[in-house]
């Protein structure tokens, strides 16, 4: 593996939940954002081999990340497609930090995952995914059931979060006692996940 | 903005007669708290009794609502909200909830009730 591959191998392992919140937040759709996310990573590979490993590597993939995801809603809104709806007007590229407030949208991306209005099943799924870039393979193993089984339950997940729009966001002061446990299991079963972890090494 | 199905589950036969004059208060009042919310309330229906009710499934027509169950659709209305958790704060506040019944919030998929959406 050269030094290119490890760095951005060990951005994958420590920021892939990071990038994908906060572009989240531009993309305000799950699957874009996770093909942006993605898209931002193959391209560190080329430009890092190309002009050198960047001193944040996060941030780096943060900003390419929410650009891809601008530029998918931007060309969506051309084509007059349904995108434009969700696109929240206020954002420009300028009001993008570089370092954004990343604590905050990865704690918006918990509650979205853990909505009372998903499956409690989906919601431990959906957070091991999204939030720690756990595996569908490694998700699977730690509920006992097929890959296939559970990639068709974060499909589902995902499915209903686009289709009844569930927000991406904290919720209200008076809504958080009803929220709350349910996030507060979620985070529970991810520390368990990561201190017996379902493949590789403990 | 996102648009909802709200479906009024009341025990059975779910007879809107049998409400007493204070809870069809409560429903006309929950109408103008929608609006005060930011949500928007289109084409709201009570329905008849489900005793009232006739099924057809194929070439089989058979008395009494489609499923027999303990609860059964009593009303509808679609609601307009910025999303989901906005449509629950909004179908908690529906007297059926209170009424011995609750309310499903179900997303619409297309529909021709609906304003155009801009």
């Amino acid at each position: 593996m050269t030094s290119v591959e490890q760095a951005v191998a060990d951005a994958h392992r420590r920021e892939w939940s990071k990038v994908l919140a906060a572009t989240l937040r531009v993309a305000r759709d799950l699957d874009l954002a996770e093909e942006c996310v993605q898209d931002a990573y193959i391209h560190a590979l080329e430009a890092w081999t190309r002009s050198g490993i960047p001193a944040k590597p996060g941030a780096w993939l943060t900003a390419a990340a929410r650009r891809n995801a601008l530029d998918a809603l931007r060309r969506a809104r051309t084509y007059r497609s349904k995108m434009h709806l969700l696109v929240e007007s206020d954002v420009s590229e300028q009001s993008l930090p570089i370092d954004p407030v990343i604590h905050d949208d990865r704690l918006r991306l918990i509650f979205m995952c853990c909505h009372p209005a998903l499956a409690i099943e989906a919601r431990v799924a959906l957070t091991l995914r999204l939030v720690c870039g756990v595996s569908t393979q490694d998700v699977a193993n730690a509920f006992l059931v097929p890959e296939a089984t559970m990639a068709a339950r974060i499909t589902r997940a995902k499915k209903k979060i686009a289709g009844a729009s569930i927000p991406f966001r904290m919720p209200e002061a008076s809504e958080l006692p009803d929220r709350l446990d349910a996030a507060l299991n979620v985070i529970h079963l991810l520390f368990t996940t990561g201190h017996t972890a379902p493949s590789g090494e403990t | 903005m996102a648009h909802y199905a709200i479906l009024l589950y009341q025990p059975t036969p779910g007879d809107p007669d049998e409400l007493t004059q204070e809870e069809r208060d409560e429903h006309s009042r929950y109408g103008n708290q929608i609006e005060e919310l930011g949500g928007k309330m289109y084409a709201p229906h009570a329905l008849k009794s489900s005793t009232m009710a006739t099924s057809v499934r194929g070439d089989m027509v058979t008395d009494g609502p489609f499923i027999e169950a303990k609860e059964v659709i009593a009303g509808f209305y679609v609601l307009e909200a910025r999303d989901l958790d906005h449509a629950l704060k909004i179908a908690k506040l529906c007297p059926a909830n209170w009424q011995g019944g609750g309310v499903e919030v179900r997303p619409i998929a297309a529909g021709s009730t609906l304003p155009p959406t801009p």
